[in-house]
């Protein structure tokens, strides 16, 4: 009987022991670790800018509880907090992901209309200016034949923030090219509504 | 016993009740819904994009405390248990308070700087168009005068939607721009300014009225800053005229088609009456003449003209073509009626003097005064 107890208490002292060590959960970890990353990558800090710091101080809390679980004595380890945290801060960053992939889809569409609208500006302007007619405004039609380029010139500039996913720059510009554009064709008509609609003269050396 | 039994249970109920009633609630509501409040303060004021080392710190300490208030352990605890959570959340309150009213204003200075950074630009971009309408001069500045409108106009855009910041950023490149704006007037149309400049057109100007005096004979005096055409008849002036002048008169000409109107001493070569031009009559000036070619081909040595380019002619002081259809591409332009008065007054032979400017005070040097470039400095 002596003999058998020998054997049984260490036995079942070491199942104990084995049971008692808690490990972190290493996957889940990672998992949460995954989706944050996924989340800044998709421009969270720009476009869920809140929700991502919300986010960032989840995982922060969460490997906070990791230290502290590893830092006490082998057997008092708990890391169903960790778990708990860790499956929460991984649904969030998915969550934050797509929240900020439908946003900055929003504003990437938002740019991309006042682009079009503001294309639509500029060539009316650009029409305006080759039916002009050479007359009494000429000094004026050259001058804004000059502004027509530089405002095809910088819708360039607008193409440029598109790429670089500054989506709200792109807006603005695009927005003070429509009005300019706009601007620029009542200049043209007004100046036609004084000349008439004559014919252009020939070229003469000057 | 039974006596001893029931006084035990009351004992015993009397402590329970004591003990209950001990029982303290981890964290007073009021302090979360205080702290609740310091967040929503910070998310409209858009610290996470204003301020995000500010809010992240906020944040990162909120969040873990937050999990212990919802955490069970943590709602109740006895009398003489110590309550960091209280005192850590107090901590927050204060700290968050502080951060918020930090920033309402930082934003507040920051809205105030941007307003008046786009007040400035737009007062000084609305000044420059109206000097540069008033010399025609908006040719000289090719596109840059839409660069900078584009730029004023992003700054407003950013303002009005309170991204102060950005509008900052803009307002302060529309600044600069401005500055290259005034700058290029300045270089370009700096002659106006120049007294050495101004003395010798007002030398030559001088020379043409004395030979009209000594001649007993008529004689043209052209002012391009402040467009107008003066006839001198015996060294008196007879008449003066407004006049237009190519669509880049302002400038200096240089080459075939470059719309500026040349500057100098010439004579009238030829009187084209109807019929015998587009224009309601014309008078034909002797462009290029010796000093006009010496300089065209110095300026083409020097690179300052490309090779490809013509030295141009057929400078003329003419009528409009008609009502409709007034052009000059390089000329000096006079209403019809003022033209037929001319005409009648000159011969061939006749000298015209193209000055840019007589007097240092003329009306491009005083809108490039008041366009002080200093001044475009935001």
């Amino acid at each position: 009987m002596k003999k058998m107890t020998n054997v049984i208490v260490p036995l079942a002292l070491g199942a104990f022991l084995l049971a008692g060590c808690a490990k972190p959960p290493t996957e889940q970890i990672e998992a949460a670790d995954k989706a944050v990353r996924d989340a800044q990558q998709s421009g969270a800090a720009t476009y869920s800018a809140q929700d991502f710091a919300k986010l960032e101080a989840s995982l922060a809390a969460m490997k906070k509880e990791v230290a502290d679980q590893d830092a006490k004595f082998a057997l008092l380890r708990d890391y169903g907090k960790v778990e708990q945290l860790a499956s929460s801060a991984k649904a969030e960053g998915e969550r934050v992901k797509g929240d900020t992939e439908k946003r900055k889809e929003e504003a990437k569409a938002g740019a991309l209309q006042a682009r079009q609208v503001a294309q639509e500006a500029v060539k009316v302007a650009e029409d305006l200016v080759a039916s002009a007619p050479v007359g009494k405004d000429r000094a004026a039609l050259e001058a804004i034949k000059n502004d027509v380029e530089a405002l095809k010139a910088s819708l360039n500039q607008v193409q440029m923030a598109i790429d670089k996913e500054d989506y709200p720059a792109a807006q603005t510009q695009a927005k003070a090219i429509n009005d300019k554009s706009q601007a620029v064709s009542a200049e043209i008509q007004t100046a036609l509504a004084k000349v008439g609609k004559g014919k252009p003269s020939a070229a003469k050396k000057k | 016993m039974r006596a001893v039994f029931a006084h035990m249970l009351r004992g015993f109920a009397v402590c329970q009740g004591l003990l209950l009633a001990g029982c303290l609630e981890a964290v007073p509501p009021d302090l979360v819904n205080a702290l609740e409040s310091v967040d929503h303060d910070l998310v409209a004021l858009q610290a996470a994009e204003t301020a995000p080392d500010d809010y992240a710190h906020f944040i990162r300490q909120w969040i873990p405390l937050r999990a212990r208030v919802q955490s069970d352990d943590d709602l109740v605890r006895w009398p003489w248990e110590a309550n960091d959570l209280e005192t850590e959340l107090r901590r927050l309150l204060e700290e968050g308070g502080g951060t918020v009213a930090r920033l309402h204003r930082e934003r507040d200075v920051k809205r105030q700087m941007a307003k008046d950074k786009l007040t400035r630009v737009e007062d000084r971009l609305r000044l420059i168009a109206s000097k540069v309408d008033a010399i025609d001069g908006r040719i000289v500045l090719g596109g840059k005068s839409v660069q900078a409108d584009l730029l004023v106009k992003q700054a407003r855009s950013f303002y009005d939607h309170q991204d102060y910041q950005r509008a900052i950023q803009a307002a302060d490149q529309a600044g600069r721009a401005l500055f290259v704006e005034a700058s290029v007037l300045s270089k370009e149309l700096g002659r106006y300014t120049d007294e050495r400049r101004i003395a010798r057109w007002q030398t030559q100007a001088q020379q043409t009225v004395d030979w009209s005096r000594t001649h007993q004979s008529t004689a043209i005096v052209v002012n391009k800053a402040d467009r107008n055409l003066i006839l001198y008849k015996n060294g008196r002036p007879i008449l003066s005229y407004p006049v237009r002048l190519g669509f880049n008169g302002i400038r200096e000409k240089q080459f075939q088609g470059d719309g500026a109107t040349p500057e100098g001493r010439y004579r009238i070569t030829a009187k084209r009456g109807r019929g015998q031009t587009q224009f309601y009559r014309a008078l034909v000036l002797d462009y290029p003449n010796q000093d006009d070619r010496r300089r065209f081909v110095q300026a083409k040595k020097a690179g300052h003209i490309p090779s490809t380019k013509q030295i141009g002619g057929q400078i003329e002081i003419h009528g409009a073509e008609n009502e409709l259809m007034a052009q000059t591409l390089g000329c000096v332009m006079l209403e019809n009626q003022h033209m037929t008065a001319l005409f009648e007054r000159v011969q061939a032979g006749t000298p015209v003097t193209i000055v840019g400017a007589l007097t240092e005070g003329n009306a491009v040097a005083l809108a490039l005064s008041q366009l002080d470039v200093r001044k475009d400095e935001t």
